[in-house]
């Protein structure tokens, strides 16, 4: 079957992101531009998945959940999960990664976790646009050995992207590799290129969705249809 | 200047030996490695605090001997081993990079 997807969303959580980025919008708005498959990916924490995955269901699209991982390299790195428990975990375990935060310095925006009607739950303390101490290499075992899937963001990218920061891709076992453009002329590796909206504003959800061929509308679906898309060079 | 000298010109620690008579003509500080990679002399000394493996790649791609990382960052196994295997140096320091390469400039008598 044939399934677009988005997969890499930013909610209201993310201190970039828009307040009006309640999951219930997000799905909504998802919806009514036909969405498959959506994952939420806020910055290094997991706190909207419950209500995500609610809203999502709601409006009959598939939800995924993970986050745009920071690590010590100050990379960004999405990782998905099949279903909330394994996210909230590996969340949790991500916060914990954070610095503590410095007096009472701004955030930079709100970072909010909402559920499914809006109502605000509480505020991550920490700042979750710093950095973890955990290595893109620790990350893509840590979150294979969870099930999970991982692709470094938006690589060609001049801020926060692997390429940028390192100035090269590091020959790791990633799922697919995130582009803006998926003619960047960078190497990848031979592995499955995707895009994705990166929204952090109603009006970009669903910009860049990418297609893909799936046997179910599911996670494991979704896996399976990457790994098809390996080339030859891949680990 | 010698890879050797560097220890008592930051007050570091040696975490790994590299070259110790391998002769440094510059130093370059940065903490974007795309920007070292891009932009770093061969034969420099690259003060940092990028405390990963993916430091030392970078240094042995430029020919770099060897990497000061500053602020009293700590090596992770994984980068020690890395530069044990590449022969590069591998210093810590409490300094901050701006001291760290004011030293490093007065021993290389660049000032």
């Amino acid at each position: 079957m044939h399934v677009t997807a988005d997969l890499h969303i930013h909610s209201c959580l993310s201190p970039c992101g828009s307040l009006e980025m309640s999951p219930k919008r997000i799905a909504a708005e998802a919806a009514a531009r036909q969405i498959d498959m959506l994952a939420i990916t806020d910055h290094n924490s997991c706190r909207n998945a419950p209500a995500f995955k609610e809203c999502c269901n709601r409006q009959g699209i598939v939800p995924l959940f993970g986050m745009e991982v920071t690590s010590v390299e100050e990379a960004h790195v999405v990782c998905i999960f099949e279903d909330t428990p394994g996210a909230l975990d590996f969340g949790e375990y991500i916060e914990s990664h954070l610095p503590e935060p410095r007096g009472s310095s701004s955030m930079g925006g709100d970072q909010v976790y909402v559920d499914a009607e809006e109502n605000i739950l509480g505020q991550v303390n920490k700042l979750l646009i710093a950095a973890t101490d955990i290595s893109i290499d620790q990350l893509v075992t840590m979150v294979h050995e969870r099930d999970g899937i991982i692709f470094p963001a938006h690589i060609d990218r001049p801020a926060f992207s692997i390429v940028m920061q390192l100035g090269f891709l590091p020959e790791l076992p990633y799922d697919a590799i995130e582009c803006v453009n998926p003619n960047c002329g960078i190497d990848t590796l031979g592995l499955p290129i995707i895009t994705n909206s990166d929204a952090h504003y109603p009006e970009d959800i669903a910009s860049r969705p990418s297609e893909y061929q799936m046997d179910t509308l599911s996670f494991k679906g979704l896996r399976a249809a990457l790994s098809r898309q390996h080339g030859p060079e891949s680990g | 200047m010698k890879v050797q000298e560097i220890q008592n010109c930051i007050d570091g620690e040696a975490k790994t030996k590299g070259d110790p008579s391998a002769e440094l003509q510059d130093a370059y500080t940065s903490d974007l490695l795309s920007d070292v990679m891009g932009n770093a002399p061969a034969n420099s000394v690259l003060i940092t605090v990028q405390g990963h493996k993916n430091t030392v790649a970078v240094a042995n791609l430029v020919g770099m001997p060897a990497i000061i990382l500053c602020n009293g960052r700590g090596v992770p196994p994984d980068m020690q081993e890395s530069a044990e295997q590449e022969g590069i140096a591998l210093y810590t320091t409490k300094l901050d990079q701006f001291t760290a390469s004011y030293r490093v400039a007065q021993a290389l008598g660049k000032i």
